[in-house]
């Protein structure tokens, strides 16, 4: 996506995508200004910023795309049958973890009575087929890994449970929104367009798929067209701007479970600065197939 | 003797080259040594959607 937006900004080529195969090694990367903008999950980057890390969230990476996956044939049918099981997540700090917690309080289970434990998502598939683990809690592509391979079920989404479903977000360096404005604003109007441009429909999603599968995330370009389209809203690129009401539920449930031990206010984290900016933007002016 | 060092330096000279070219990125490396103004900036993801 960036990638993308490098190449077709106006301004030329601003950035340079890095892909890392966790968020702790983000967070690590963002304290030490070796990378200055990255997609975390919500609840590390409200941590953070609670800890003093000069970072704000300006926007988001997708909506909903989260799931529960337990294995196909295993005796997990309902939350209620987790009971006792070890369930993976991609960190303390993830909206995964929030979502698991939730399903399970809505069903009368303590979170003592399970065993979560911390995965990096690449995995967490690979632990359920060898029955490392009873289930996992975690983003696209992960569950339809699972799922298509036979040997996982989907028992939930995260929408079930949480109905505006969040987890990546966009956080920034504040030297950066302080000092290149211009350059963050070009990054959240070509997230923007590009979101705008996955929902245009499904052909669009499919050359998603082909070229960021085998150019960025080095993964069979099948799996993600199996994330990005059964159904097709199963991942949602729009509307991507950061609302008070998901982070304020986000917070409440961090200070619940333990996270974080003071009530953040919105602002200190979130700068909507820029997704108020590229509220007027239209996707990006390609066709599937073109180039 | 001569002409054993001579391959070793040979040897250790491909094997570097090789590796400089594989395994840094360049870009990155000229990148961190322009102004900070005129920088690209490095933008973290993991491969979830």
């Amino acid at each position: 996506m960036t990638d993308y937006i490098a190449r077709h900004a106006l301004d030329g080529n601003l950035f340079i995508p890095k892909m890392f195969q966790g968020f702790p090694e983000i967070k690590e990367a963002l304290i030490s200004n070796r990378v200055q903008a990255g997609f975390l999950v919500a609840p590390m980057a409200i941590a953070l910023r609670s800890q003093g890390v000069p970072i704000k969230v300006v926007y988001l990476g997708h909506r909903y795309g989260s799931a529960v996956v337990v294995q196909k044939d295993g005796p997990v049918h309902s939350v209620a049958d987790l009971r006792g099981r070890t369930i993976a997540i991609p960190s303390r700090f993830s909206d995964e973890r929030l979502i698991m917690l939730r399903a399970l309080q809505k069903n009368g289970i303590a979170p003592s009575e399970v065993k979560m434990v911390e995965m990096s998502p690449a995995d967490v598939a690979g632990a359920l087929a060898a029955k490392a683990i009873d289930a996992f809690s975690m983003g696209e592509p992960f569950p339809s890994q699972a799922e298509m391979s036979g040997f996982g079920r989907v028992l939930f989404q995260a929408r079930e449970y949480w109905p505006d479903y969040m987890s990546c977000v966009l956080v920034v360096r504040q030297d950066v929104i302080d000092g290149r404005p211009e350059a963050v604003q070009t990054l959240v109007d070509g997230i923007a367009r590009s979101g705008l441009w996955l929902e245009k429909g499904k052909p669009y999603r499919e050359y998603a798929a082909e070229f960021v599968g085998r150019y960025y995330f080095n993964q069979p370009p099948a799996l993600l067209k199996w994330a990005l389209t059964r159904p097709l809203d199963r991942v949602m690129y729009a509307p991507l701007s950061p609302r008070k009401r998901d982070f304020d539920l986000v917070r409440d449930l961090m200070i619940e479970s333990g996270l974080l031990d003071k009530k953040l206010a919105f602002e200190d984290y979130v700068d909507v600065r820029f997704a108020e900016h590229s509220q007027i933007k239209t996707a990006w002016k390609f066709e599937p197939g073109t180039e | 003797m001569k002409r054993i060092s001579f391959w070793l330096l040979l040897w250790t000279a491909a094997i570097s080259g090789l590796h400089a070219w594989l395994n840094v990125s360049w870009a990155e490396v000229l990148n961190d040594r322009l102004p900070p103004e005129r920088r690209k900036l490095n933008v973290a993801y993991i491969p979830v959607t």
